[in-house]
């Protein structure tokens, strides 16, 4: 039944574009004691159906780019095969931790945006001077 | 192009790394590089992610990580979650959702490293 609501909170959350699965493997790793590998796993089977429906309602919508979409999509693909293979063979322990500083790294740039953001907001005509 | 297949290696390697954060890589990358807006973006990161996520999947699924009952009961959850944030979006405003995940993710990155 936790996995359930863990579902619901992942899916809520990704709606907004803000690391839905950052959230659904932190909740499952770190709150529910599920092995940080089974956690990523999951993960990506969680994604396939979602981002399909999306992909069908957003090529309707025509806002995929092909030109930058198809590029990055087949390189993301030899990238995929070292990541994953890096991976799969790590100690859980050190794998836990990469996660970790690969967070503070997100959380930096997330804190950078939301500033960013605020002073945009702020000084909207001076935005080119510094 | 150079960039983009640099930002497709990256973005993949993360992606299979982490089977997370791809898109946190990839949207920015779109937005301030890429110069596509953020509806754009966010359609063409999902996209382009989509691949990276299935090859990553076959990796872990070999290597007998998945999960199918954890991962279904997730993934029902995940379609209604879905449905809730997309009537939820509208009334939320973007900069509280931001905060409460970043101090989400403070607490978290810290319990994951100590």
């Amino acid at each position: 039944m936790l996995e359930f609501f863990t579902g619901i909170i992942s899916g809520t959350v990704s709606g907004t574009g803000m690391g839905g699965g950052t959230i659904l493997i932190l909740i499952l790793s770190v709150f529910m004691g599920i092995d940080q590998h089974i956690a990523q796993a999951t993960n990506l089977i969680f994604f396939v159906p979602t981002s399909i429906t999306a992909i069908i309602t957003t090529i309707k919508e025509k806002l995929i780019n092909w030109k930058i979409g198809i590029p990055v999509a087949i390189s993301g693909i030899i990238g995929a095969i070292f990541g994953a293979k890096i991976s799969v063979n790590m100690d859980v322990n050190y794998l836990k931790k990469y996660f970790g500083i690969f967070l503070i790294l997100i959380t930096i740039y997330e804190i950078y945006s939301l500033v960013r953001q605020y002073i945009f907001d702020k000084k909207r005509h001076n935005k080119r001077k510094r | 192009m150079i960039k983009k297949f640099s930002l497709g290696i990256i973005a993949g390697f993360i992606s299979g790394l982490f089977a997370a954060g791809g898109g946190m890589i990839v949207v920015p990358a779109f937005v301030h590089i890429f110069k596509l807006n953020e509806a754009e973006a966010r359609a063409t990161s999902v996209f382009a992610i989509l691949p990276m996520v299935i090859t990553s999947g076959l990796f872990y699924y070999n290597n007998n990580y998945v999960d199918w009952s954890i991962g279904i009961k997730c993934a029902i959850g995940g379609i209604i979650g879905g449905f809730i944030g997309s009537k939820l979006l509208k009334k939320l405003s973007d900069k509280v959702l931001k905060i409460i995940f970043i101090m989400f993710l403070i607490y978290v990155s810290i319990k994951m490293i100590i």
